[in-house]
């Protein structure tokens, strides 16, 4: 399970360990961005601070970890290609990954479900 | 910091601290071209050359405290990264009695196979005769030599790709040599008897702590000459006194080469 993603404002009481509940999450965010294209390192970080908003972020360089061990579960596969007198790794999903992310998706929307759930009860 | 330094600094610290050799490549890669990414975003801002630059560096952080959060995350990654107590110090003891099964029955089959065919009553016979008997001893003590090295190799290898460093590495190889040292496997004409002997086995106990010294020179021996390659590298006006240095007997060759036009 990945655990490598911090949130913004508890930076400093994570720098070892993040909490639980952020288990499987980072899994989730790179294959969900890796389903609509193929990117490469930099831009899966970018686009995870950009499009949650600045609320998650991955520590700058420390994505490629986790890109590995997905490469080496066969989730996402890589090709060093030159793009605009640039060259870099490229990872796209492949069929397994695509099945991961299915999963991961209903897992995480049955728990946020029953989160929500608890949470409406609580303030109602 | 130039990218450079940068990088040479990054990948020094992860061969300290046990990186494989193709990931330490790998990374040093990426992080190189995640640094150039940061520093054409940072120039597209109108920042200089030089403010790029550095902002790249601060937003990277440190390389060796990166190295160090890209090992962590390494370890993360893998089922032994994570669980290398149960890893390496209990699974040797259930890997080496399984190995050695194996091999004994390998061995033991192809023995057999190969003198007497599958006839049992013929197999009990031919314990009897001192050659078979003789083979039957050799092939025990080779599965035991070959189980307990192959185990040990194997553990090795596998703290080796999970990043968790030298330490889990011996741990491992003085669990698989306490384990050999004291369980002992025997055999009589028509007798086998496995168990736990207080007098300690020297040949079994020695395999796995030869193979971990082994290791431990080869890799001593791989950052040696990692450091040497990456260390002090002289600006190109030196190169040439540098490498008179480091070839005298060719720079002389080529010296006398010069006085004498070539003749």
């Amino acid at each position: 399970m990945l655990t490598g993603i911090m949130v913004r404002g508890i930076v400093t009481a994570m720098k070892k360990t993040n909490p639980s509940f952020l288990n499987g999450v980072p899994e989730l965010l790179v294959l969900r961005l890796l389903s609509r294209r193929e990117m490469y390192g930099y831009q899966i970080v970018e686009e995870i601070r950009t499009q949650t908003g600045e609320t998650l972020s991955f520590g700058e360089g420390c994505i490629y970890p986790y890109l590995h061990y997905l490469e080496a579960e066969k989730q996402v596969s890589s090709q060093r290609r030159e793009v605009e007198g640039r060259n870099r790794n490229y990872y796209k999903l492949t069929a397994r990954g695509r099945k991961r992310l299915e999963e991961l998706t209903t897992e995480w929307k049955r728990v946020t479900t029953g989160v929500s759930l608890l949470m409406e009860e609580q303030h109602a | 910091m130039p990218r450079t330094d940068f990088t040479e600094q990054l990948r020094r610290r992860l061969v300290e601290l046990g990186c494989p050799i193709v990931q330490v490549r790998r990374l040093v890669q990426e992080v190189a071209d995640h640094h150039e990414d940061l520093k054409q975003a940072a120039l597209s801002e109108g920042l200089s050359e030089t403010d790029a630059e550095s902002r790249a560096n601060v937003q990277l952080g440190d390389p060796l405290v990166l190295a160090e959060h890209l090992m962590a995350a390494l370890r993360r990654s893998s089922w032994w990264g994570r669980h290398f107590l149960i890893g390496f110090c209990v699974l040797p003891l259930l890997a080496v009695p399984v190995l050695w099964t194996l091999f004994l029955m390998l061995g033991l089959s192809l023995e057999f196979a190969l003198g007497y065919g599958w006839d049992w009553k013929k197999l009990h016979v031919a314990t009897d005769n001192p050659v078979t008997f003789h083979h039957l001893v050799l092939a025990l003590h080779v599965a035991n030599y070959v189980a307990i090295a192959l185990v040990t190799i194997l553990f090795c290898w596998r703290a080796r790709r999970s990043g968790v460093g030298l330490k889990w590495m011996v741990i491992s190889c003085a669990i698989c040599s306490l384990y050999a040292s004291f369980i002992y496997a025997r055999i009589w004409p028509h007798h086998f008897a496995l168990g736990v002997t207080w007098t300690p086995q020297w040949i079994e106990a020695a395999i796995p702590l030869l193979i971990a010294g082994a290791i431990y020179a080869f890799r001593r021996r791989m950052m040696q000459r990692f450091q040497e390659k990456v260390a002090v590298k002289p600006p190109a006006p030196l190169r040439e006194e540098w490498n008179l240095c480091r070839h005298p007997i060719a720079n002389a060759k080529a010296r006398l080469w010069t006085e004498t036009g070539g003749l």
